[in-house]
């Protein structure tokens, strides 16, 4: 009996001993939902990836004097006080695979679509350094969206940030997906990122992307909705270190972010769930560090590749000067602001082009479609400036001129109208607005008296 | 060895100090760990323990490593050898190139006695209507640029550096902080490229960088241009993109240190914080330093705490507003907020005081006006209404202008304008000269006289 007893003890002893010479080990003190206190784990590195059990993981958040806080990322059975955590001297990764592209995928190295990891994975670091300021050179190659409102008045070129905002269900994720479907036979890899969508609309983000051909060059890296909070905030940064990966070997890359309001959401739980201090409208002070580095990493590197960024934000009630949009406006290169007044109308896409802005402009743009962009924007906008002021006044007491002016801003409203998935080439857009200029011009000689009238 | 490391978080560090060490707040302290060396800013002291901020990322550190003292401190070359070279936020050249005969100083200066500081300077013109006018300049003034996100802070810096740096060629500091690294590039290429480098020198803690860095970058080009005032006799000219984002990353930091907050999440020392850094910036007998500071209005929050403290040390501020940028008028400068305290009678004249009290009524009747067209329509309006409101439309044209740096944008080549144009265009449109000129023709123009109108 007591050689069975000793036996056993023996065995323990010895197992312990073994996981203390290729572990440093600790116990869960404390769960506060996914965040983990443990103590032991003596030797713990910051940002390193900690196994409980075999039963969940996560990183190192915070190291106190006694203990250690994780966040928990993965959980396949309930965590219990008591349980053991297991140091794994690696700092916390993403993975993707080779094969990844045309796949739906998270930042585990999982394909979502076929429910297994796959074979061959590549290491890379969850957030990717940024780029110095002297390898970054100047963004003036175009990034075709298809989308005359774009491509012409606020185009996009590669290596830009450029944020599309707007209310719920104003085409913004069409938008996105119309630029990618555009991107075929341009050498462009796609990434479209989802941050807390649901599984159903994914799926149709897939479907629509694999009917036209485009998911041949698209990757979508999805942190679903009832994944854990840390996923949710780190998924953007993974799917970003994985485009620096590609542009490091001089592709092209477009990376659309679908939304940042989600990510600043789960990021303020986070957040708060980790004892930090909140600040305006309960949101951490760090919360426009959390989105500046995150969109820095769009640039056009010197080695000739580029990352081109097009993060979205929701808005509520039209109002784009909220704490987080103002935020996210104030760090990209410009933003495409959709309306949901030009949507109910059926002004499709729904671009509000007074609030709309690109702050590279003609820089990105060649020279036949740069000055027919500044031109029609500088017209466009006249005119919708003088349409509030004149909308009350009688159309048949209005001078010849103004008639005119109204009638012809009507008119180029009109051309900015496309269907989803019909991109227009740049040859085509300056057809559509060749024909105008003709007119105009005759028109320009028989109106000039009338211009003096108009006061 | 003076300590070492018992906690680590994301922004700050503790450590047990040894019971001989001595250190001071604002020491920097250094470990060595695989490596790679990482440097620390002291921030707080107890008898036992100090809580340490590091500059540069904590992922991979460890408790237990060892703490020294880097006697230097935070320093920056404080010699001729600073033109020309572009610095980040702790001193290190980041431009490739190496200084060989290093001469540092502290980042930390003293500010200037009572008795040093000299308040008279020269009206300094930047040939921007709407700044000249509503906002005059003085060398030695500390000039603000307010604004939300997107509504043309950094064109405007641009265009003051591209009339002002440019065409005087003085010594220049540009100090960008938390702002995108993309611009600070653009702006670096551009001056290299017409050979405009030799006279400027560059800091950047930009946006992507974390929140030590943005809130030394400051110091840093103080340093800088104090060189270039107190050992060259220089009029120095400091451009400052973006003051808020120091404030901003001041509040990081207060936050990670567990610091009470005020409103909006700000740190309670929000008030000498702005104040330590803005007493720094003033002229001397010697030489002067005239600085134009960027200032981002979160949320679009005018009456924000940071940024009416700063607006409290400002001498003139120009307030740019997103209504204004909506309409596609650019700069897209709200009048009725933008000062400088040179518009005093004695100083600009009688002609040019008189003329902006006189703009400012007709535009404070035309905003009335336009309240009541949206319900009656123009025609129900006098004819005294009528005129007002017309002129004040030609005004308001008048007010845009092309900018040099927006070339990309508009197509339309910029434009220098010189005050005594200003005021007598101002003056003719105000008396009716312009009557009958339809006001389109004053959108984009220079002064009049270099345009298609004619009298």
């Amino acid at each position: 009996m007591e050689s069975y007893i000793d036996g056993i003890l023996n065995e323990k002893i010895k197992k312990i001993k073994e996981e203390k010479n290729v572990y440093n080990f600790g116990t869960v003190v404390k769960i506060n939902d996914y965040i983990v206190e443990v103590t032991g784990l003596d030797n713990v590195t910051f940002y390193e990836r900690i196994n409980i059990e075999n039963k969940a993981y996560g990183y190192v958040s915070l190291i106190l004097k006694d203990s250690v806080i994780i966040s928990i990322l993965k959980i396949d059975s309930k965590i219990f006080i008591g349980d053991r955590a297991f140091l794994t001297g690696e700092e916390i990764k993403t993975y993707i695979s080779k094969e990844a592209i045309g796949r739906v995928v998270d930042i585990f190295g999982n394909d979502l679509l076929s429910d297994k990891k796959f074979d061959s994975l590549t290491k890379l670091k969850m957030e990717s350094k940024q780029i110095p300021i002297i390898d970054r050179t100047q963004v003036n190659r175009p990034l075709y969206t298809g989308i005359v409102g774009i491509d012409l008045i606020y185009p996009i070129g590669k290596g830009q940030r450029q944020l599309i905002i707007g209310d719920k269900k104003t085409g913004k994720t069409q938008l996105t997906l119309d630029t990618i479907v555009n991107q075929k036979d341009k050498d462009v890899i796609c990434i479209y990122t989802a941050i807390g969508k649901t599984k159903k609309d994914i799926k149709k983000i897939y479907n629509e992307l694999l009917k036209r051909g485009a998911m041949n060059y698209t990757i979508i890296i999805a942190a679903t909705n009832d994944e854990k909070t840390p996923v949710l905030s780190l998924c953007p940064y993974a799917a970003l270190s994985v485009a620096n990966m590609y542009m490091k070997s001089g592709f092209d890359v477009l990376v659309v972010l679908d939304d940042l309001t989600r990510h600043a959401k789960a990021y303020r739980e986070l957040s708060l769930l980790s004892n930090k201090t909140p600040g305006r409208d309960a949101y951490p002070s760090d919360i426009f560090y959390a989105h500046s580095r995150l969109l820095e990493k769009g640039c056009q590197h010197k080695n000739g590749g580029s990352i081109t960024i097009l993060p979205i934000v929701e808005t509520k009630a039209d109002d784009i000067t909220d704490y987080i949009s103002t935020n996210v406006i104030s760090i990209t290169d410009g933003q495409i602001v959709m309306s949901s007044k030009n949507f109910q109308k059926g002004e499709k896409p729904a671009i509000n082009y007074q609030l709309s802005v690109s702050r590279l402009g003609g820089n990105v743009q060649t020279d036949k479609i740069k000055a027919l962009g500044a031109k029609v924007r500088r017209e466009l906008l006249s005119y919708l400036e003088v349409r509030e002021v004149y909308e009350m006044a009688n159309m048949d007491d209005m001078s010849e001129s103004l008639r005119k002016r109204m009638s012809d801003g009507k008119k180029l409203l009109s051309k900015l109208i496309q269907y989803k998935y019909s991109p227009i080439s740049e040859d085509d857009i300056i057809k559509l607005f060749e024909e105008k200029e003709d007119i105009e011009s005759n028109n320009d000689i028989n109106n000039k008296e009338d211009d003096s009238n108009e006061n | 060895m003076v300590g070492k490391i018992i906690e680590i978080s994301e922004l700050n560090v503790k450590v047990l100090l040894t019971d001989d060490a001595r250190i001071e707040l604002g020491d920097l302290l250094y470990t060595i760990y695989e490596g790679v060396k990482r440097r620390f800013e002291v921030a707080s002291i107890s008898e036992k323990e100090a809580l340490l901020i590091p500059l540069e990322s904590v992922i991979g550190l460890k408790r237990g490593l060892d703490l020294y003292v880097d006697n230097e401190g935070l320093s920056i070359e404080y010699s001729k050898n600073i033109l020309g070279k572009m610095f980040n936020s702790y001193g290190d050249l980041i431009d490739g190139n190496v200084i060989n005969s290093i001469k540092k100083k502290n980042i930390y200066d003293k500010n200037l006695s009572f008795k040093e500081i000299n308040i008279n300077g020269d009206i300094m013109w930047t040939g921007i209507k709407v700044i000249d006018f509503f906002a005059p300049i003085q060398k030695g003034f500390k000039i603000g640029l307010l604004g939300g996100a997107g509504v043309g802070k950094t064109v405007l810096i641009k265009e003051l550096i591209n009339n002002i740096y440019k065409k005087f060629k003085s010594n220049s500091v540009f100090v960008g902080v938390g702002e995108r690294s993309r611009e600070g590039k653009e702006l670096y290429d551009e001056l290299k490229e017409a050979n405009l480098l030799d006279k400027i020198s560059m800091v950047f803690g930009q946006m992507g960088d974390n929140a030590i860095s943005r809130s030394k970058a400051i110091y840093s080009g103080l340093t800088l241009s104090e060189y270039l005032r107190d050992e060259l006799g220089q009029d120095v000219l400091l451009f400052i993109d973006n003051i808020y984002r120091f404030v901003q990353a001041k509040s990081e930091i207060s936050s990670e240190l567990k610091r009470v907050p005020i409103e909006n999440g700000y740190p309670t020392t929000l008030i000498s914080d702005i104040s330590e850094v803005e007493e720094r910036i003033n002229s001397t007998d010697n030489g002067s330093i005239t600085s134009f500071q960027a200032v981002y209005i979160p949320a679009d929050d005018l009456f924000d705490e940071a940024v009416q403290t700063i607006s409290s040390h400002l001498d003139g501020q120009i307030v740019l507003d997103r209504s204004q940028a909506e309409k596609g008028l650019y700069p897209a400068i709200n009048i009725f907020k933008s000062t400088s305290s040179l518009v005093d009678i004695d100083i600009i004249g009688k002609n040019h005081f008189d003329l902006i009290t006189e703009v400012l009524k007709h535009l404070t009747r035309y905003n009335e006006l336009e309240e009541i067209i949206a319900v009656l329509g123009i025609d129900e309006l006098s004819n005294e209404d009528k005129l007002i409101f017309y002129r004040s439309r030609k005004l308001r044209n008048y007010f845009t202008q092309p900018m040099f740096v927006a070339e990309a944008y508009t197509n339309i080549k910029g434009k220098f304008v010189d005050i005594n144009d200003i005021l007598n265009d101002i003056s003719d449109i105000l008396n009716g000269k312009y009557d009958d000129v339809s006001e389109e023709l004053f959108l984009y123009i220079g002064s009049i006289k270099d345009s298609n109108i004619s009298g």
